[in-house]
């Protein structure tokens, strides 16, 4: 890894509408290094869209978000190399074999055919053995590993994952959370979406929860901390409630 | 210049795939074949103006092969959010424009060189002398062609219709370089240049190259979330 | 639910600064009436006849000046087009999206004079000449760039999606233009218009009508473009 300095996210006034839908509304964040940050809330709370925006997929309606400093409007190609991402989307070509498309993700990322770098990602997702079949033809949880594959193939620094769980077998799961406590160094940032409250307590750092497009619930979590748990699930309750 | 990598990066994954499932060159291909087979039982065999509405017909066939091609090619990004993965890559996005490009360029070159030739002797036309001129004009036309069709295609796959509006949006802006081409075309039909031939084949090299910059600075504006 | 009440429209517009203050906007709808009345007479009566064409040739003050606006508006759309992409302000939008819509009212009046015209004076309602040949590709530039508003629903994609074509449509404009009037020189049956010489009423009449159709465009954008910015301060209040 280079030495580069470590990344932050912040966020300041940040509000998206599309048309006359907000996702969005007035967040101010600020993510250190070394955070890994747990983001819930219920469906249209506006959690893929916070990822997006911090991604550089979506310019803000309103206000600004920077990532080391940069703002993400003008985010060059070096600074999206430090950003590693998956979404509800697989974002793979469906008609390549998996090592097409992680190939493929190597080259625009400079890494050459990074065939040590797919190596590496085929033993810690356990995807070697249908690395060469299509797309096309894997099952959803293949898909969903091999998607994450591609998200940290390059070694990002900046890790955001939209609901990286889903599809994800027990044992997928579990070899994924250990991976995100292994990224979870004082060099990168990880935002991840989550839906189990369970899942956000072991591995998280901190806890952000949306709701109607801002922040609601904002604190740093310790190992069984209860009281976080419960009021999260109050929130979802409300939110269940309108 | 770091552009250029990446470009082909881009282009190279839409070779791979059209090689993998040969989507675009087949049904294309056969749509424009039938087009112009079905065309060459109208043609008058003899008589003044043959040229000209050769020269029509064979660019009204290469439009559909660009048209469609191009609108298939971008759908393909729109499937699954790939568009996504490039965006979020280290690759700028004028390079993802000239990937795309360079990529429906191929495509539609390969039908047009299959086209041509059935097309010539379909219609027994004797260009003779004028096969340079004839691929002049091939090349010219298209780069024309498909610079804005490629761009209004990251349009078009982003509508409420999806591609159907991309003929709508791609025919009337280049009618200056299909009118060339057609005339570059007749000329070479009749075995060599005609009158004015140079002139017409500067307006295509003039609408390509403002065209491809416009194209290179507004695209990177379609791709705004 | 919240309960709020909606600030009074006029309040929401405090910071949106207007182009069009009620003063202007009146100012120019009265220019308007007035120079129509001014035009009409002129036009009808008191320029010469024609030696000729006759009587018909008159459409010519209307048809002229409403292809000048055809050109000027869309050159609007592209400056609009411009502003949307280098600033991303709504504003822009609305300048460039009610020019369009305008426009093409006049670019369509110019395709409907234009028969009228030519039919009892050349005998033909149509013909492939460079001049008409461009504005009809100008107007379906226009037709376009109407349809493609229509296909896109959220606002600020609707916004730049339109201002690509702007500008790729009036930068095209000229070259059209170009190439039909090389297409058509091959051919001898072009219609001439003989220009130069008008006589001296005529040429006032004809700029009086050129002065008419510029205000009354003017007129036009002041009350679409105030009707874009009450629509803007209306959909700004989904944030609060």
């Amino acid at each position: 890894m280079q030495n580069l300095p470590p990344l932050g996210i912040h966020l300041q006034g940040v509000a998206k509408a599309f048309g006359r839908q907000v996702a969005l509304r007035a967040v101010d964040l600020d993510v250190t290094p070394g955070s890994y940050v747990a983001l819930m809330g219920a469906n249209g709370a506006g959690k893929s869209t916070m990822l997006k925006v911090v991604a550089g997929l979506v310019t803000p309606t309103r206000g600004t978000v920077t990532v080391g400093g940069v703002d993400m409007r003008r985010a060059g190609p070096r600074l999206r190399a430090m950003v590693g991402y998956v979404s509800h989307e697989t974002m793979l070509y469906a008609d390549l074999s998996g090592r097409e498309n992680l190939s493929f993700h190597a080259k625009l990322h400079g890494l050459g055919r990074g065939t040590d770098a797919i190596d590496r990602a085929a033993d810690r997702f356990g995807i070697g053995s249908y690395l060469d079949t299509p797309v096309r033809s894997l099952s959803r949880g293949m898909r969903q590993r091999v998607a994450l594959a591609r998200a940290l193939l390059h070694d990002p620094r900046v890790v955001l994952l939209d609901e990286p769980f889903t599809g994800l077998d027990e044992a997928a799961a579990i070899g994924l959370t250990e991976t995100l406590e292994e990224l979870a160094t004082p060099e990168r940032v990880l935002m991840v979406t989550l839906h189990d409250v369970a899942r956000a307590m072991s591995g998280p750092r901190r806890l952000l929860a949306l709701a109607g497009g801002r922040i609601v619930i904002d604190r740093p979590l310790r190992e069984a901390d209860d009281d976080v748990a419960a009021s999260y699930l109050d929130l979802l309750r409300t939110e269940v409630a309108r | 210049m770091s552009w250029i990598a990446p470009s082909l990066t881009i282009a190279g994954k839409d070779l791979r795939l059209e090689l993998r499932t040969r989507d675009v060159i087949a049904s294309v291909g056969l749509f424009v074949l039938l087009v112009v087979v079905m065309a060459s039982f109208s043609f008058p065999t003899t008589g003044e103006g043959r040229d000209a509405v050769a020269a029509g017909v064979l660019w009204m066939a290469f439009m559909f092969a660009a048209l469609l091609g191009m609108g298939r090619s971008m759908a393909i990004e729109k499937e699954d959010a790939c568009m996504d993965g490039l965006l979020t890559s280290p690759a700028p996005r004028e390079s993802i424009f000239l990937g795309k490009l360079t990529a429906n360029l191929a495509f539609t070159g390969v039908v047009e060189l299959v086209i041509l030739p059935v097309f010539v002797v379909l219609l027994r036309l004797a260009p003779a002398g004028g096969v340079p001129l004839l691929l002049l004009a091939t090349a010219l036309g298209t780069l024309g062609l498909v610079t804005v069709g490629t761009l209004f295609s990251a349009i078009a796959v982003n509508t409420r219709g999806r591609e159907a509006i991309l003929p709508l949006l791609v025919m009337p802006v280049s009618i200056p370089v299909m009118i060339a081409a057609v005339k570059v075309t007749q000329a070479a039909f009749a075995g060599g240049t005609g009158e004015g031939t140079v002139a017409w084949v500067l307006l295509m090299v003039a609408y390509d190259a403002l065209f491809l910059l416009v194209a290179i600075a507004t695209f990177p504006y379609l791709t705004e979330g | 639910m919240r309960t709020e009440t909606l600030p009074a429209l006029d309040e929401g517009l405090a910071d949106v600064r207007p182009t069009a203050r009620a003063p202007y906007r009146k100012l120019l709808g009265t220019a308007t009436i007035v120079l129509f009345a001014v035009l009409i007479p002129l036009a009808l009566v008191w320029a010469p006849q024609d030696a000729k064409q006759g009587d018909p040739q008159r459409i010519f003050y209307i048809h002229v000046p409403a292809a000048w606006i055809g050109f000027l508006a869309f050159f609007v759309v592209f400056v609009g087009s411009i502003g949307v992409l280098r600033t991303g302000k709504r504003r822009w939008d609305d300048i460039a999206a009610s020019s369009a819509e305008i426009g093409t009212i006049f670019t369509t009046a110019v395709l409907i004079t234009g028969p009228l015209w030519g039919r009892p004076v050349w005998g033909v309602y149509w013909t492939w000449d460079p001049r008409l040949t461009s504005y009809l590709l100008l107007w379906l530039i226009y037709l376009s760039y109407l349809v493609l508003r229509g296909y896109v629903p959220e606002p600020a994609r609707r916004a730049r999606y339109s201002a690509v074509l702007g500008i790729v449509g009036f930068l095209d404009v000229p070259i059209v233009y170009l190439s039909t009037r090389w297409w058509r020189s091959e051919h001898p049956t072009q219609f001439v218009f003989e220009r130069g010489g008008l006589p001296t009423e005529m040429l006032i009449t004809l700029l009086v009508g050129i002065a008419t159709f510029t205000v009354f465009y003017a007129y036009l954008m002041t009350v679409r473009v105030r009707a874009g910015r009450l629509q803007e301060a209306v959909d700004e209040e989904v944030f609060s």
